[in-house]
């Protein structure tokens, strides 16, 4: 390439190089100023020697010869072998000068007009040493003091821990942080007791701060309960919105007049003050789970508050400041509140929350609260754990139904109807309605037990329900009958004796004639029909006809067959017709002798099927 | 350990190596100047007097030195401690899984238990049911 190559030239350096670092940048001398560069030159003169010259010069104005021998003096130097005499020479020289200064230094002392002679002080040399080893031993003796006290403290910090088995900071730390998670920010350690990485979405966070105790008071905790637990070393700052205890209540109530006032006054008090202690006292394990527990009913509540705003229900749900009010069943209220007591105003009129704590204990169900917690747990869990599959960086995964919705070719209906997701509120009064309905339909069955004696109604509840269902087993027997005939669950009592007593006949070796469970004869029966039997004695010479109506109960007629009070008419003239069975005669069962209807049915039959 | 580090980590680590050496630097640094005031060779034009009670406030200022390079260096076992603490992932997810081991078993014993317990309870209400339905007293 015909490129011509740029050449720079430079001044050279008129500075001294003074430094050259690691990157190669070369750090120069200032340029030395007027005084310095004099102070430099100054530096190169021997000052001895001029001295010498000096003299010399001086000693030359004193006498011609000595110039003349000054002269020869500058050659000796190089002529010394032609000059053997020449060191007696200069030796003489100095002695001359010096004398000649002698000279000079006594005329002018004796003089006494310019100089004065005075004998001069003897410098004390010996005692110097002395005061400065005495001076050192002090300053080593004072640095050696400061050394020690800094060593004894480090010690007695130490020799504490170890005899009076302190608690150490770093492994209470260790033990906070397997259980909670840490970060250091700056200066300081931050904890985090939220339920995000669990799957909450809850706005408020749950910082927390930890800190080290200080040495006394934990020493003086030592002191006073020496028996119990070892205090921590450390000390844990939760916020002020999350101290002291919350829960859920849940109260199912008959609607009243002035139902906000009064439940709100109660249940803002009866809030458990099991943190009553002051804070310090607490162990940061129970205190931080309290604080969770906090986060953890308010994130509940608010989420709970959200959905009955939002749920347009026949009956408006109402949310009046930390209470919730829904219409489970008409003139049956389901009350959800926040309790938290933050241990702030706990000391005012602590008879009220005794006599209101006890009144609302006992209403409140336990069990639904116990729901909700569980139900918000469901919550968290489906918010982390997504159907496979899912990205495996993806926040978000489509739900097992939807990614199936594609292969399966689900109609916009179906879609839509996968989108619908019942609401925490939803799920938690179905629950209430559930629990009433199964009350109730309890209180049903256990009265009709009560009312009806005869066949026994025997209701068993499954002790496997579902929150929403419920299983029960209803047997309708007979005392001693059991075997015999059970029926389960006829929506009809009598229809149980209409059958039990087929049973029992055909045991007995009767015959069943003829059986009708709706009889159209007769008056009508609120609730359902008459129901009626025939049957037989074995050698059939005696018949029994029971009819049973709901509202008037179970009547029985025997006939017999060689009929008593057969007489020839007119006419019915043969004797043969008394075999005919007579007229049907009503027996008084409740004269009869038995425990129940079977009972009773079994004597008669036993009775009539003996000869006579 | 150096695998992965972020730049602020890795700037916190080289930074409590350098205050390891600095502090034992200014250990060694002031106890060889206490060492060389007590030999005291360096003459001044100060009155001697001066100079003693000098020398005395530099050694305990030194000395003074060499407690707070040992208070730091505490200091930074505390710190090099709580680092380790908060940033040793691999224990912690091993304590997380443990407690997670723990308290799975410990819920299936309670599931276990409330179990046999719910069976038991069934069993007896059923009988209880049968006795009470059919007695008289209802």
């Amino acid at each position: 390439m015909a490129n011509s190559v740029n050449i720079s030239i430079e001044a050279p350096i008129e500075n001294q190089i003074q430094e050259i670092t690691y990157d190669g940048q070369e750090i120069y001398q200032a340029p030395l100023s007027m005084s310095e560069n004099l102070a430099r030159l100054a530096q190169k003169i021997d000052f001895s020697k001029t001295e010498d010259e000096f003299c010399n010069i001086k000693k030359e104005g004193e006498s011609s010869l000595e110039s003349k021998s000054e002269d020869d003096n500058k050659e000796p130097g190089y002529q010394s072998s032609l000059w053997p005499w020449d060191s007696v020479r200069n030796k003489l020289k100095n002695a001359l000068t010096e004398v000649s200064v002698l000279a000079d230094v006594l005329s002018i002392a004796k003089e006494k007009r310019y100089m004065v002679l005075d004998p001069i002080q003897a410098e004390p040399v010996d005692s110097r040493p002395m005061v400065q080893v005495y001076g050192r031993k002090k300053a080593l003796s004072a640095a050696g003091a400061v050394l020690l006290a800094g060593v004894e403290r480090l010690r007695a910090s130490e020799t504490m821990r170890m005899t009076r088995n302190m608690p150490d900071f770093h492994i209470d730390l260790l033990r906070l942080r397997q259980n909670w998670r840490l970060k250091k920010v700056s200066n300081t350690i931050v904890g985090d007791l939220s339920y995000r990485t669990a799957g909450s979405k809850f706005s408020q966070t749950g910082v927390f701060e930890v800190t080290k105790a200080p040495e006394e008071q934990i020493a003086q905790a030592m002191s006073m309960n020496a028996s119990g637990p070892a205090p921590s070393a450390l000390r844990v700052t939760v916020p002020p919105e999350l101290q002291g205890v919350a829960f859920i209540s849940v109260l199912c109530q008959k609607e009243q007049e002035d139902v906000v006032t009064a439940t709100l006054s109660s249940s803002a008090l009866n809030c458990p003050s099991t943190l009553l202690g002051d804070g310090a006292d607490l162990h940061w394990q129970q205190k931080l789970e309290a604080a969770q527990n906090v986060l953890f009913c308010k994130e509940l509540f608010a989420r709970l508050a959200a959905e009955a705003v939002q749920l347009d229900a026949s009956i408006p749900h109402m949310v009046v400041g930390n209470q919730i009010m829904a219409t489970v069943l008409p003139g049956i209220q389901l009350l959800i509140g926040l309790c938290h007591n933050n241990g702030q105003n706990n000391n005012h009129n602590p008879e009220g929350i005794k006599s209101e704590g006890s009144s609302g204990k006992s209403e409140h169900d336990h069990v639904l609260e116990h729901s909700l917690h569980q139900l918000l747990r469901a919550v968290h869990h489906n918010n982390t754990h997504h159907p496979f599959p899912h990205p495996a960086t993806g926040p978000l995964g489509p739900s097992k139904r939807r990614s199936l919705a594609g292969p399966m070719a689900a109609d916009r209906y179906e879609l839509l109807d996968m989108s619908k997701e019942q609401s925490l509120l939803e799920q938690i009064i179905q629950q209430a309605q559930h629990f009433f309905m199964r009350r109730r339909s309890e209180y049903v069955l256990d009265t009709i037990a009560k009312e009806v004696k005869d066949p026994l109604i025997v209701s068993h509840w499954n002790a496997l329900n579902s929150p929403t269902q419920s299983c029960v087993k209803i047997n309708i027997m007979a005392f001693g009958y059991d075997a015999v005939f059970r029926t389960s669950l006829v929506v009809h009592i009598y229809q149980h004796q209409m059958t039990a007593v087929q049973a029992v006949g055909r045991c007995m070796g009767w015959q069943l004639l003829a059986s009708s469970a709706h009889l159209g004869s007769g008056p009508v029966e609120p609730l359902s029909n008459a129901s009626s039997c025939l049957l037989a004695s074995p050698n059939g010479d005696r018949m029994i006809a029971i009819r049973c109506e709901p509202s008037v109960g179970i009547q029985v007629f025997i006939a017999q067959s060689p009929r008593k009070d057969f007489f020839a008419s007119e006419l019915v003239q043969d004797k043969k017709w008394e075999n005919l069975g007579g007229a049907f005669k009503e027996i008084k069962l409740e004269k009869m002798e038995g425990k129940n209807f079977l009972n009773k049915m079994e004597l008669l039959m036993a009775c009539l099927s003996s000869p006579s | 350990m150096h695998r992965n580090l972020p730049q602020n980590k890795e700037a916190l680590l080289k930074s409590y190596t350098t205050r390891l050496k600095e502090d034992v630097k200014s250990m060694l640094e002031n106890f060889e100047e206490i060492i060389k005031l007590a030999k005291g060779e360096n003459d001044s034009q100060l009155n001697r007097m001066t100079q003693i009670e000098q020398d005395t406030f530099e050694m305990q200022v030194r000395a003074a030195n060499i407690v707070r390079a040992g208070e730091s260096l505490m200091k930074l076992v505390s710190d090099i401690k709580q680092y380790l603490i908060l940033n040793d992932f691999p224990s912690v997810n091993e304590a997380i899984t443990q407690n997670s081991k723990l308290f799975r078993t410990k819920q299936q014993e309670c599931d276990q238990k409330l179990m046999s317990l719910r069976d038991d309870i069934a069993a007896d209400l059923y009988d209880l049911e049968d006795e009470y339905f059919t007695s008289i007293y209802k």
